[in-house]
């Protein structure tokens, strides 16, 4: 490969600028010209159902120009389960469920109108937990389940309110608990926590009835997903609806799917061409956006004497919440590698996605990957402490590595796991572990390794303009969600066109112009996007070349291309610049046009009976992180000292950006492991719906963070990347907890290791220890 | 109930008539058109919507336009001096302290603040500065890494 120029180097981001100066539009900034104002009645109950709206109130309140109610839209959508109404349909699921909405001329017209729609409910059973909701005699949260529509690898459970039921079926674990020296079984919880990216969620509409097309604003992070949702539901043709990308202040996976954008379109079909915005202020995002699983998860490991791994059961609740979202695959993508990334030759898992009266759970950075991590890493360690073996030689006896057949069937390649674990546990000083330093304080370290798949197969395509001044227009669906995509595909289109990073420009994303891309999700685009993004660069440059070549009187092969020229190999000086070329062959207006797409081919399907796929992932991301602790014995508080976390990402197409990437990710896995959590009642209800009452780490509770970059570098992806977007926060809790438990030598089973649980955990052991 | 208001806005006078009820926020963002300052919770809680009130840091959805008789405000948009960047905008491009941006003009904000008053802060002192402003992307680190960059850059220029 020849050497690289920009590709692999610490690039600023080239979106900083309009960042730091304020001038860029996120979808919450956005306004139209000649704009309504939408606002939503949410429910107020859990489970219920709907005897009567009254809307004739707010239609009479003057400035009010259109009120809808379930009754107005009778539509459902739903990524893999066609469960959810636009506005809610005869009965609510949960509490913060859209079931009316007003559109006016201004927001306080809208607010007050909707304090005058009159809902009378009749309640029915409410089911907060996952495990209690599937017993028999609980009833069915959604009645009409079987006859929803739905893709084609749903397996449901055996009861209604079990939405997905994923199986994996590897050789056989009574036989390989019978043939163990020590068996291990313990329940783990994961609670409830939310993304809480900073922007709070909001769409615009507009709907044409001249031309009938419907136009949909929204920092949503898969656009052309949500195009095809919007278009199934409706019944409309794509070409008749256009997605249009503000920029995103974030989403951690809470901005896919749809949630504002069903209400803001139900407004629009009703506003005489207006277009309407809907935006929900912080406490509607908590209460009725989206929310990570909480999940219950059952481990059962058997292991040899000498550390073997020989058995490994795991059962999985995730609480999927009101409506399916993207249960079904958190639950089969999340399920499927949950007993870690070792060879273990007799494997049992039963994921189930569970309907509960609560906010919609559905995609979160991780997807999956932390809950599982949370069980099976702690008991790893729990494995290594009765065994007497140090947790970094339990875990080297039993890692994958190079070659090795995966449980689930699939040879693996490209893994970098043994390097990220001896790189992490080295960078916080594994061998010494001092106990106790400081009187009432005692320390610890822990550490954990994930491997995580990334959603398959999937399709990106892009395309690239070199116009006449050489300037260069990358066309790519990947949403700049903050994550720096805009930064790394600019890198790779400067890289095969060899210009100057300043010479490059995102276009902006309009599902109008841009080509197809699956989503901005799964750690996917670097390596999805990056290809295709390659490809079509790669593409306009031949044709460049090939213009170039009668001018230059040579043939394509003796031509080079560097800073923006191209010229003779052997006579650097007979140069023409890109936009020379492009200007002589097509004119002062001329655009030369590249494009690529890039579909990682799976193998075969996933077995829906086994588990079993030889391609489960187009790649495998590997990380460990390791933990200092220190935890004060009288309060129960944490304070984590440093933080390593090794990631192998195949090639640092920008190391500054993976660095932010790992960095950004450990903080939010702290945050979930020490104090977030969504508080909510018996009766359904979220009782921390703020940033006052739900904890986000702030300035003042990070660590010394240690971020080490690994390059295992993968055949397929782009110079040999891999993805880094959700691994940084998925092996930290179960780090913690790891490092926790050898500091006090009580192993917690329930997140968050909020002071009180901890405290309790101590008084309780200490109980223990003096009867 | 209108009132007139008369107020200095990134070094302009400035006289509109506004509820008096009316945030400083939707103001700034839905009556003047400048969407730069951020809204995170309308609660007091995030930082973002950070403005500067009479050279003290503010959050502008804690403010009622009726306080702002006679007062100095600057918002993002006049933190560049001419087409030039302040120091800690500067810092933050290079040191990547923003990754989705949302909460970035808040924290330049609060940084600001920080640095007008003290232009040689420990990290400590950054730290605690910022801790009412939050970010979910960038783990803090690199941001505040960014306000010692530019108190570093300010003191060297205050040398000269």
């Amino acid at each position: 490969m020849a050497e690289l120029t920009v590709v692999g180097k610490p690039v600023t981001r080239v979106d900083a600028n309009e960042k730091v100066t304020g001038e860029a539009i996120y979808g919450y900034d956005l306004v139209l010209p000649n704009m309504l104002y939408g606002k939503t009645l949410f429910s107020t109950k859990a489970h219920a159902r709907i005897k009567r709206i009254s809307t004739e109130k707010a239609k009479a309140f003057p400035g009010v120009v259109a009120v809808v109610t379930g009754a107005d839209v009778p539509w459902t959508h739903g990524e893999s389960i066609k469960d959810k109404p636009f506005l809610a349909q005869g009965k609510v699921r949960f509490i913060g469920e859209p079931v009316a909405a007003v559109a006016a001329e201004d927001e306080d017209i809208a607010q007050a109108a909707v304090k005058l729609i009159e809902v009378e409910y009749e309640d029915l059973p409410v089911y907060v937990d996952p495990e209690e909701a599937c017993k028999s005699g609980a009833v069915a949260i959604h009645e009409d389940f079987p006859k929803y529509r739905k893709v084609d690898f749903i397996v449901p459970g055996a009861h209604a309110n079990i939405a997905e039921h994923f199986k994996l079926r590897t050789g056989d674990v009574a036989q390989g608990f019978k043939e163990s020296d020590l068996v291990l079984e313990e329940k783990y919880f994961v609670p409830m926590i939310q993304h809480a990216a900073m922007e709070p969620h909001s769409a615009h509409a507009q709907f044409d009835k001249e031309t009938g097309r419907l136009t949909i604003w929204v920092a949503n992070d898969a656009p052309f997903r949500a195009l095809h949702e919007i278009a199934e539901a409706l019944g409309m043709p794509k070409e008749k609806i256009r997605f249009i990308n503000p920029l995103q202040g974030g989403g951690f996976g809470s901005k896919g799917g749809l949630k504002v954008e069903p209400i803001a379109v139900a407004l629009a079909f009703h506003t005489n061409g207006r277009p309407v915005r809907v935006k929900f202020n912080r406490e509607e995002t908590f209460i009725s956006t989206l929310t990570r699983h909480e999940a219950v998860v059952y481990s059962k490991t058997g292991v040899k004497k000498d550390g073997t791994l020989m058995a490994r059961e795991m059962t999985i609740y995730w609480g999927a919440g009101a409506y399916a979202e993207k249960s079904p695959t958190v639950c089969i993508r999340g399920s499927l590698p949950a007993p870690g990334p070792y060879r273990i030759p007799h494997v049992k898992v039963d994921g189930y996605a569970v309907y509960t009266n609560k906010p919609v759970a559905g995609s979160y950075r991780g997807y999956g990957i932390p809950q599982g991590a949370w069980a099976g890493e702690q008991q790893m360690d729990e494995i290594a402490k009765r065994l007497d073996m140090d947790a970094v030689e339990i875990r080297l006896k039993n890692i994958f590595v190079e070659g090795d057949i995966s449980y689930w069937g699939e040879q693996l390649h490209a893994v970098g796991l043994k390097e990220t674990l001896t790189k992490a546990t080295e960078a916080i000083e594994w061998g010494n572990k001092p106990h106790q330093i400081k009187p009432g304080v005692k320390n610890g370290k822990g550490f954990a390794c994930i491997q995580k798949p990334t959603r398959s197969p999937t399709t990106s395509a892009a395309g690239v303009m070199v116009n006449t001044k050489g300037d260069i227009t990358v066309l790519a669906g990947t949403v700049e969600i903050g994550q720096g995509c805009n930064t790394i595909l600019s890198q790779v289109a400067a890289e095969e066109l060899k210009v100057p990073m300043a010479k490059v420009q995102m276009h902006p994303l309009d599902t109008d112009v841009i080509p197809y891309d699956a989503s901005t999700t799964s750690s996917r685009s670097t390596y999805h996007m990056g290809n295709a993004v390659r490809r079509a660069s790669i593409h306009a440059r031949e044709q460049i070349m090939e213009a170039a070549s009668p001018m230059l009187e040579a043939k394509t092969q003796d031509l080079d291309c560097v800073d923006g020229k191209v010229f003779l190999k052997d006579q650097p000086q007979m140069a023409l610049t890109l936009g020379e070329v492009v200007r002589r062959k097509f004119g002062p207006e001329g655009v030369v046009r590249g494009d690529g797409s890039y579909t990682y081919e799976i193998g075969k399907d996933l077995d829906l009976e086994t588990g079993h796929s030889d391609h489960a992932s187009a790649f495998y991301m590997y990380a460990t992180q390791a933990a200092e602790v220190e935890v004060d014995e009288d309060s129960g508080r944490i304070r984590i000292l440093r933080m390593s976390a090794a990631h192998d990402v195949g090639k640092a197409i920008n190391p500054l950006n993976c660095v932010a990437q790992i960095e950004g990710g450990v903080v939010m896995g702290i945050g979930s492991a020490l104090h977030e959590e969504m508080v909510i009642d018996q009766t359904g209800k979220v009782r921390n719906p703020s940033f006052l009452d739900y904890h986000l780490v702030t300035s003042l509770d990070t660590p010394e963070l240690i971020s080490i970059i690994v390059e295992c570098a993968e055949p397929e992806g782009p110079y040999g990347a891999k993805g880094l977007g959700e691994p940084g926060l998925a092996p930290t809790p179960a780090a913690i907890g790891n490092a926790v438990a050898d500091a006090l030598g009580i192993r917690i089973y329930d997140l968050p290791l909020k002071p009180e649980n901890v405290y309790w955990a101590i008084q309780n052991k200490k109980k223990k220890d003096a009867a | 109930m209108n009132q007139k208001i008369q107020f200095t806005l990134n070094g302009k006078s400035t006289t509109m008539e506004a509820p008096t009820h009316r945030l400083l926020l939707d103001l700034l963002r839905d009556e003047i058109g400048l969407t730069g300052t951020k809204e995170g919770c309308g609660t007091g809680d995030c930082g973002a919507c950070t403005v500067l009130m009479n050279g003290k840091p503010v959050n502008s959805c804690l403010v009622l336009s009726g306080e702002l008789e006679g007062a100095s405000i600057v918002t993002i948009e006049g933190l560049k001096i001419g087409p030039e960047l302040d120091a800690v905008q500067n810092a933050f491009v290079r040191d990547g302290g923003a990754q989705c941006g949302y909460c970035t003009p808040g924290m330049l904000m609060m940084s600001k603040a920080l640095l007008d008053e003290n232009s040689n802060p420990t990290e400590d002192d950054i730290r605690f500065a910022l801790s009412g402003n939050l970010c979910r992307c960038t783990g803090y680190a690199k941001i505040i890494q960014a306000v010692q960059d530019a108190a570093a850059m300010i003191r060297s220029k205050n040398v000269q």
